[in-house]
């Protein structure tokens, strides 16, 4: 049977894949905190919409204006000075906090020993494991993550589908002597301000910008992958 | 089998009067000028002469300072009167002759204030809450933002570069969701046959409840505890310290960004 391996995203395999090794990585996100910044030309219009609204809106005396600041018994708020968008982690680039980048999404990078890394040195690579006949490649993910975080109470894995593959060839100076298939898995960070990373020595938590500096060869894919 | 119908019953009289297209009746003579008053907003107080006020003037002190706020309130006057371009015309011949409307009265007086809530803004004002509203809190690059007047040419060139902003956000936003699809799928197809089908089943299991939804600011650390032992402290007070007073203007949300964005958190 004939490997047309032409690009490494495309699977046209003719052959049953059960000799092949399965990994499964997982992508692990942190939702925006904050909405994004607003792009000047839509704020313009909305201004001018509102000013030109309030040209024609009625004025009333403000006596009766005043009425609505009467407050219920039990509705307590405090006064308070908003938290700042730019946080200290933002300002000395701490890339293994949480509070960075608040308004963007971030994901989470493991430096150590990945599966398929050439000579077996320590790289940067997503949270993975091979496949061992479980049940399905989603519990594997969930296993993954596991033995990163300790456990999963503060994750949520989205959907029994993986988001994406790409097949990994061999090349000379690899550990493993097969081409494997590495399927991702999204999940997203619940409700959990900082995650103890154990079993590897680096850990980093970056935007989809900063991710092209670790994975120089697989920007295109990763573009694909992650919208932003 | 033949049925006659019954022959129509003959309005008395009413095909003669002039009939309102949509609803059948005869138009009302009476024709209403906009801005007038209608009849039925105004407050009839009945004065019954038997009845004698037990508070004596001030009853009717009290009572008149709430006719004069709802006179204020029903007849609240705006800086700029809406006027057709046939209107706008008559007006200017009217004030030629020296007769001048009560409206226009009205918008002259306004125009003498020096309260600016009855002029039109000049300047750039703030939507919102003062302290939390786009511009305070950093969100726009105040620099970056068009000059523009307030006029109908103005309003017609930001709109088209609006729309031509959020469209262009609309559709990269598609395609990159379509690619993410398509991905998907070849990754599904690309799994063996046990863990495909295992793969396609849909995860009906409910979302997290605590996920957490981007919001203007940062959560505060600790704030949820101020507010908690405030509570406790006083809670035999009414309320503990009033907000800073807000005027009820309509709040600025961009719906159409929130829900792209919206859209955009939640997707798998």
């Amino acid at each position: 049977m004939k490997m047309s391996l032409v690009r490494p995203l495309l699977t046209r395999r003719r052959f049953s894949t059960s000799s092949e090794n399965l990994v499964a990585s997982v992508l692990f996100e942190r939702l925006p905190v904050v909405i994004p910044k607003i792009d000047p030309m839509v704020y313009a219009f909305q201004e001018f919409s509102f000013r030109w609204r309030q040209q024609y809106q009625r004025r009333y005396p403000d006596e009766f204006l005043d009425k609505s600041d009467a407050r219920g018994k039990g509705d307590y708020q405090i006064d308070y000075v908003p938290a700042p968008r730019i946080t200290e982690a933002d300002k000395s680039n701490d890339r293994r906090s949480l509070q960075r980048a608040l308004d963007r999404r971030l994901y989470l990078l493991l430096y150590g020993n990945a599966y398929g890394a050439p000579g077996g040195k320590p790289v940067w690579h997503f949270p993975e494991k091979v496949y061992e006949s479980e049940d399905t490649m989603r519990k594997c993910a969930e296993s993954a993550l596991e033995s990163v975080l300790g456990d999963l109470s503060g994750t949520y894995f989205v959907g029994n589908a993986p988001m994406a593959h790409m097949v990994v060839r061999p090349t000379e100076d690899q550990s493993v002597s097969t081409s494997f298939k590495r399927f991702f898995f999204k999940s997203q960070v619940i409700a959990k301000n900082e995650f103890n990373i154990g079993k590897c020595e680096d850990f980093v938590w970056v935007t989809k910008d900063e991710m092209m500096e670790y994975f120089p060869q697989q920007s295109e894919f990763l573009n694909k992958m992650i919208i932003s | 089998m033949l049925r006659l119908l019954k022959p129509k019953p003959i309005p008395s009289g009413h095909h003669l009067i002039q009939r309102c297209a949509v609803s059948g009746t005869a138009k009302g003579k009476a024709k209403i000028k906009a801005g007038q008053a209608l009849k039925r907003s105004r407050i009839t107080t009945k004065k019954p002469g038997s009845e004698s006020k037990p508070g004596g003037p001030t009853g009717s002190r009290e009572k008149q300072e709430r006719e004069r706020l709802y006179e204020q309130c029903l007849q609240a006057p705006t800086p700029l009167r809406y006027l057709t371009q046939k209107q706008r015309e008559r007006e200017a011949e009217r004030e030629k002759l020296g007769l001048i409307s009560k409206e226009r009265q009205r918008e002259i007086d306004m125009m003498k204030k020096k309260n600016e809530k009855y002029k039109v803004s000049e300047k750039p004002t703030i939507i919102g809450t003062p302290g939390l509203d786009y511009v305070s809190l950093g969100l726009v690059d105040v620099e970056k933002l068009p000059k523009y007047e307030l006029t109908v040419e103005d309003g017609r060139r930001l709109a088209k570069e609006y729309s031509r902003v959020l469209m262009r956000k609309h559709r990269a936003r598609q395609a990159a969701e379509s690619t993410l699809l398509r991905l998907k799928k070849e990754a599904i197809e690309a799994l063996p046959e046990g863990l495909r089908e295992a793969a396609l089943v849909p995860d009906l299991s409910p979302f997290p409840v605590n996920r957490f939804m981007a919001t203007l600011t940062p959560p505060i650390q600790g704030y949820i505890d101020q507010v908690r032992e405030a509570a406790n402290k006083i809670s035999g007070m009414e309320k503990i310290r009033m907000l800073p007073r807000k005027k009820p203007v309509i709040l600025f949300v961009s719906t159409l960004e929130w829900d792209c964005y919206l859209q955009f958190a939640c997707m798998e």
